[in-house]
């Protein structure tokens, strides 16, 4: 079996099992809450668009961006290997004639689509409820592409950090969650460029709105997640965001297959 | 014989842990059994040779291969872990066919494949109920049929007997046994003798992370039968059945157990002990609660060879 195919057998089974487990269910109704505070904001707009169409999308990214796809990276992607040692289920893959990197790759492909999907349902839903009143215009769905590919390169990089983080550590949930509302939350607001030790930071510098000098907010009037933002020019920001899902994975993969997980009998 | 699976000088610890000390062995085809009490570092053994993990000294072999990331070699090998662990939320089918995608197979192969399996184990009815409402012994029967299922020329089961009912052990026996008639090697491990010794003649035996001894069982038999089996029967009254085995010629020694209602003896004679305790209840009306002969005095038996 070639490597590419190992990887998608590997990811074709997890996608599977991923949709079994109670984590995933948990997290489906997690993202209901986005979905209901939506109907919740429609109501009180009473169709009226604009300003508080904005600030309401605003405060949903913000769940998206500094919540959601950060608690389900944590949890999707310290169990890529942690849960297979945690559960002593590690002997069923790697008694296999897998290399051990297609394990890493094709968790992490299936753990990380599985997200996409809940994330994208719960985004698309609750968006496009709040700006009901302006479907006939362009930049509407122009802004949800934008939003939704945002959160797609954000749980690539959360998920291959904590897989990273999985393979690495014991305890790695407490370290992710250090790392996740800790670090990120904190760093992000440094001024200058060591903000730029943040994932968010670039996740927002791909926003489709920028704050332009003078004008913090973008000219948008809310500014929830610009603030204090000194934005990387997008193509840096993808491509940062490339190099650190890639280089973490290629860690994780490395130490998945020179690392001995013993069991503590 | 060519050996199947070789390890020369194998040495593995966990931290200051001494799991396996410089083991050399070679395994040939046919069934042998890895015979030793708990902890003594059958797993350790079964993990190495299964490269789920590297050796700190020594090296391993199956089919003069190395088994460390070599998935290559995976394909000839079936193993069955001692845990009770299981992808809970799938059912049997999905299991076993989850694991068989691994080979490569196509959808009919990995479909076929997995319905003789789960045949073989007699689990075609269940397979499609979630594996977290199987009883043990379908759980063990379970892992059984995906160590099997991709056809493997080399089982390695780890305690596969434990917890079956007798009736659960009986067809697994005999499923092992059709694997040797069918010439493929399996090693299995266990620390009940008796269990070993319905599979095969030959034996490892281990101790404390070292190979004791090695060969047909017969040896271990003789070293038993030199030492007196421990027999506990619980009854209503141990003083009563104690008064009645005074003199008896086919016992060595009897105590009584801590909880006041246990008679322990220890005799050389066991079947001729068995066949006068028959006689004292009936004749007495003495009510016996429980009659165990634990480890068959597997554990005196190390001993001995240790302090040998």
């Amino acid at each position: 079996m070639t490597a590419a195919s190992a990887v998608r057998q590997v990811f074709g089974f997890f996608g599977f099992l991923g949709r079994r487990t109670g984590k995933t269910r948990v997290f489906a109704i997690l993202g209901l809450i986005p979905i209901v505070l939506a109907v919740v904001a429609r109501v009180i707009l009473h169709g009226r668009t604009g300003l508080m169409a904005d600030v309401s999308t605003e405060i949903l990214m913000v769940f998206f961006l500094q919540f959601y796809i950060v608690i389900l990276a944590l949890f999707y992607g310290t169990s890529v290997a942690a849960e297979e040692v945690e559960n002593r289920t590690l002997a069923y893959l790697i008694t296999r004639p897998l290399p051990k990197p297609a394990i890493i790759l094709g968790k992490f492909a299936a753990y990380s689509t599985l997200m996409f999907v809940l994330v994208a349902v719960s985004l698309a839903l609750s968006y496009f409820v709040i700006n009901a009143g302006r479907l006939g215009e362009l930049d509407v769905y122009w802004t949800f592409l934008r939003y939704i590919g945002v959160l797609g390169l954000g749980i690539l990089a959360y998920t291959a950090f904590f897989a990273f983080l999985g393979t690495l550590l014991k305890r790695a949930i407490i370290v992710g969650l250090i790392f996740g509302f800790g670090w990120e939350n904190v760093i992000q607001y440094f001024p200058g460029s060591t903000q730029r030790f943040s994932i968010v930071h670039y996740l927002k510098s791909l926003l489709p709105y920028q704050p332009v000098r003078g004008v913090p907010s973008g000219g948008r009037g809310v500014a929830l997640l610009l603030f204090r933002l000194e934005p990387t020019k997008p193509w840096i920001a993808i491509l940062a965001l490339a190099v650190i899902t890639a280089a973490l994975l290629v860690l994780a993969c490395w130490l998945f297959r020179t690392k001995e997980y013993l069991f503590e009998e | 014989m060519t050996a199947v699976i070789a390890a020369s000088s194998l040495s593995k610890w966990y931290g200051n842990v001494l799991g396996l000390n410089d083991v050399t062995l070679e395994i040939e085809d046919g069934v042998t059994g890895l015979l030793g009490p708990n902890g003594a570092g059958k797993s350790t053994f079964m993990k190495l040779i299964t490269g789920q993990m590297k050796p700190n000294i020594g090296a391993v072999t199956v089919r003069g291969q190395r088994v460390w990331n070599n998935p290559d070699i995976f394909p000839a090998i079936g193993f069955c872990p001692e845990q009770d662990v299981f992808y809970e939320d799938i059912t049997g089918w999905e299991f076993v066919t989850g694991l068989l995608r691994f080979y490569g197979y196509s959808r009919a192969e990995i479909e076929e494949r997995a319905a003789r399996a789960l045949a073989i184990v007699d689990l075609t009815e269940a397979k499609d109920r979630l594996i977290r409402g199987y009883s043990r012994g379908m759980r063990q029967r379970a892992k059984f049929a995906q160590a099997v299922a991709h056809d493997p020329d080399i089982l390695i089961l780890d305690e596969p007997l434990s917890g079956l009912d007798p009736l659960g052990k009986r067809k697994l026996i005999r499923l092992i046994k059709e694997f040797k008639d069918q010439g493929r090697t399996v090693l299995v491990s266990s620390h009940v003798l008796p269990e070993i010794e319905a599979l095969t003649s030959r034996i490892v035996l281990i101790h404390q992370g070292k190979i004791l001894a090695q060969g047909d069982i017969s040896v271990v038999r003789e070293l038993i039968e030199a030492h007196p089996h421990q027999i506990s029967v619980r009854s209503s009254d141990p003083r009563a059945l104690a008064a009645r085995f005074v003199g008896d010629p086919s016992i060595q020694k009897m105590t009584f157990g801590d909880d006041g209602r246990t008679l322990v003896v220890e005799t050389h004679k066991r079947d001729e002990f068995f066949g006068r305790l028959t006689d004292v209840v009936l004749g007495a009306a003495i009510e016996v609660e429980e009659i165990s002969s634990p480890d068959d005095n597997l554990q005196a038996v190390f001993a001995y060879l240790v302090g040998k």
